[in-house]
């Protein structure tokens, strides 16, 4: 990165903003962080600001504040999102789409800016089935949840704005965690699904053996938006950061993830847990359906994480990357091996209990 | 060597008691309209005939055959609970065993007496189980009297983990050779870790569906039989909402669920298999050669599918 470029980071105390900000720290770059609240311990070389992509096309920053950012920042790298699977509809369109818009309009004023880099989901694709390209986008087969809807009504806002600013797309994949250490920053659906499995409290799920399952290495993660927002940028154009044609199928997964179970805690062979029931959604939404009209909290409690992100199971995708890869593997950025990702992801969750015991942190995630 | 299912008789409570009845009593701990969703409708709750249910299933059972009692060569006496095998809370009224009642009782002087415990709501099907077994290794014994008799204790709770329990018993007379109700297959999987029921009430609620789907396409497969092949699916009397998930998960097919009693008769804990078989038989639902599936869970945790041909 060029000694005078300047990064504006929203999102950037998120589950991939911060080893985004670290990474770019790193690398010498000057990096511009929004933060809402009481700013987080910032690294050396990050500055925080104090603001909020729902503050307007201001984003509630301090007038001299905003008026040194527009008048420095070179690239922007749009993280911030609202990415609760259960949240409802207008809370998720508020932070991801209209923050979105805010986000754009300041970009207008930002004089030296050269790169916009909006960060999306795959699963912009909703209930689609089949082959998912990298410049598609429009389509009316509906959403899993409100934050699907959402991040692809922010995609039409950002394609909308394509043609008066330098916009690039890139649509990220579900991250399980580190791919040498298997950290995990910040728990995710995923995370909280194989803390159910591990616990018996995982009895079905909408899918199949052979649907795939697109997962990816944080690094791997971090590494493409890097690469992507730096000397890979270009305009116009939408990314798939995710695993493609290496999607894990989901009865695989499962399979990765006992054997992560016996490996790295023997005894939990002897419970003899059976593998959790592939079903259709009709059959999963039944079960859902009688666990919550009389079920204790603890059922309740692990159909509720699952019931608004693994009906997408039920939609089979495989994300094409080509064009991802075409600009990745010229940099010699290469998908870690998933399987030994998600082994080592695994080995993370169950050694630290899932985040939450002392010495966990076996790397950066 | 074959074994059969020669006669089935039961005996339920005097009494049915409504869904509003017992949330009225505090006897439910979900909603009633939440129950009726599930398929009950009343549980049979027993009041001064409580110890006299295995008696009144057993009378008729050989009343209706026509058995000699002396023909009977093993009794085996199933029950869920603690009380269920012992008829005084005295330290040596703990010895004075139900199983040996019944052999004093109705005359089945030649019998061995045999409790089966600690199989929970699969204690009956254990008791075919461990009698066929028996009639396979010793060529001496002919006839094994099954029994099961189930009773809650007075005034407690009526449902257990979203099912409505009825209180009753039920008998049925096992015997080698060919005959109706012949057992094709029968496989038992137990999963201790779920042996804590207060502890792991959860985790056997979620372990219930996967299990129970393989246990039933184990069973098939080891009878050489599809789902397609199976003219009834003879239940136990769980919410009709699990057996509509089961029936999806199995891929068999739910118009042959044989579910008429969970409404009319409730959970009669390990009765329901042989309470319904004997219910289907006599409304005409069955024809000689059906090949009919019957399936329990019980807690311990146990599952377990038995194949048989009418």
């Amino acid at each position: 990165m060029s000694p005078d470029e300047v990064v504006l980071v929203t999102g950037g105390t998120g589950a991939i903003g911060i080893p985004l900000v670290e990474s770019l720290a790193l690398d010498g770059a000057e990096v511009v962080v929004l933060a809402r609240g009481v700013s987080p311990a910032a690294p050396p070389g990050v500055r925080v600001v104090r603001g909020d992509i729902l503050g307007g096309d201001t984003l509630g920053m301090e007038s001299g504040v905003l008026a040194a950012v527009q008048a420095r920042v070179t690239t922007i790298i749009h993280a911030a999102a609202l990415t609760r699977f259960d949240a409802p509809l207008e809370a998720v369109r508020a932070v991801n789409v209209e923050g979105t818009r805010n986000l754009l309009s300041l970009a207008g004023g930002c004089g030296r800016l050269r790169r916009v880099c909006a960060l999306s989901t795959v699963y912009v694709a909703g209930k689609r089935t089949g082959p998912i390209f990298e410049s598609d986008l429009d389509h009316d087969c509906g959403f899993v949840n409100a934050y699907e809807r959402s991040k692809y009504e922010a995609e039409q806002v950002v394609r909308e704005a394509m043609g008066r600013l330098p916009i690039a797309v890139f649509r990220l994949s579900t991250v399980i965690g580190d791919s040498k250490s298997g950290a995990v920053g910040r728990l995710a659906a995923i995370h909280h699904a194989i803390r159910f499995l591990y616990q018996s409290l995982l009895p079905m799920m909408p899918g199949a053996p052979d649907t795939p399952v697109d997962l990816i290495a944080t690094d791997y993660a971090i590494a493409a938006v890097r690469h992507l927002s730096g000397s890979g940028f270009v305009p116009g154009r939408t990314f798939h950061i995710c695993a493609g044609a290496d999607a894990v199928p989901q009865g695989e997964l499962i399979d990765l993830a006992i054997d992560a179970f016996v490996r790295y805690r023997p005894a939990w062979r002897r419970r003899a847990i059976e593998k959790p029931a592939l079903v259709e959604l009709d059959t999963f939404e039944l079960f859902r359906q009688s666990v919550e009209a009389v079920a204790d909290s603890a059922l309740r409690a692990s159909v509720a994480v699952l019931a608004p992100f693994a009906p997408q199971l039920g939609y089979p995708k495989v994300f094409d990357d080509g064009a991802c890869a075409a600009m990745l593997d010229p940099a010699g950025i290469a998908r870690p091996p998933i399987r030994d990702t998600i082994m080592n992801a695994v080995q993370y969750l169950v050694e630290s209990n899932w985040g939450s015991r002392a010495g966990a942190d076996r790397g950066s995630a | 060597m074959t074994t059969h299912i020669a006669a089935i008789e039961y005996a339920l409570a005097d009494h049915a008691v409504t869904l509003e009845e017992l949330a009225e009593q505090g006897r439910l701990s979900s909603r009633p309209e939440a129950l009726r969703s599930f398929g009950f409708d009343r549980a049979w709750v027993a009041g001064q005939e409580r110890d006299q249910l295995a008696t009144r299933a057993v009378g008729r059972l050989l009343e209706n055959t026509g058995a000699d009692p002396a023909s009977i060569d093993v009794v085996l006496l199933a029950g869920a609970t603690p009380a269920s095998h012992a008829t005084s809370e005295s330290l040596l009224g703990g010895f004075s065993y139900p199983a040996a009642r019944l052999q004093y009782d109705f005359g089945l002087t030649n019998a061995r007496t045999i409790g089966v415990s600690q199989s929970g709501c699969l204690g009956l099907m254990t008791a075919v189980s461990l009698g066929r077994a028996l009639l396979a290794a010793d060529g001496t014994i002919a006839r094994v009297l099954c029994v099961s008799s189930d009773v809650l204790p007075a005034g407690s709770t009526r449902e257990i983990l979203y099912n409505l329990i009825s209180d009753g018993a039920c008998a049925l007379l096992l015997e080698r050779g060919d005959g109706p109700n012949r057992l094709v297959a029968e496989r038992q999987i137990t999963k201790g870790y779920y042996w804590d029921c207060d502890a792991r009430r959860n985790e056997i609620v979620a372990a219930y569906f996967p299990t129970a789907r393989t246990i039933i396409m184990e069973t098939l497969a080891s009878s050489g039989l599809a789902g397609d092949d199976i003219a009834l699916i003879v239940p136990h009397n769980v919410s009709l909402r699990s057996w509509e998930i089961l029936l999806k998960l199995t891929g068999l097919p739910p118009d042959r669920l044989y579910s008429d009693n969970i409404s009319a008769k409730a959970h009669v804990i390990s009765g329901d298999n042989f309470i319904n078989l004997k219910d289907a038989s006599a409304q005409q639902r069955l024809t000689k050669g059906d090949r009919l599936l019957l399936f329990n869970f019980g807690f311990g945790a146990s599952w377990a599918c038995m194949i048989v041909e009418h």
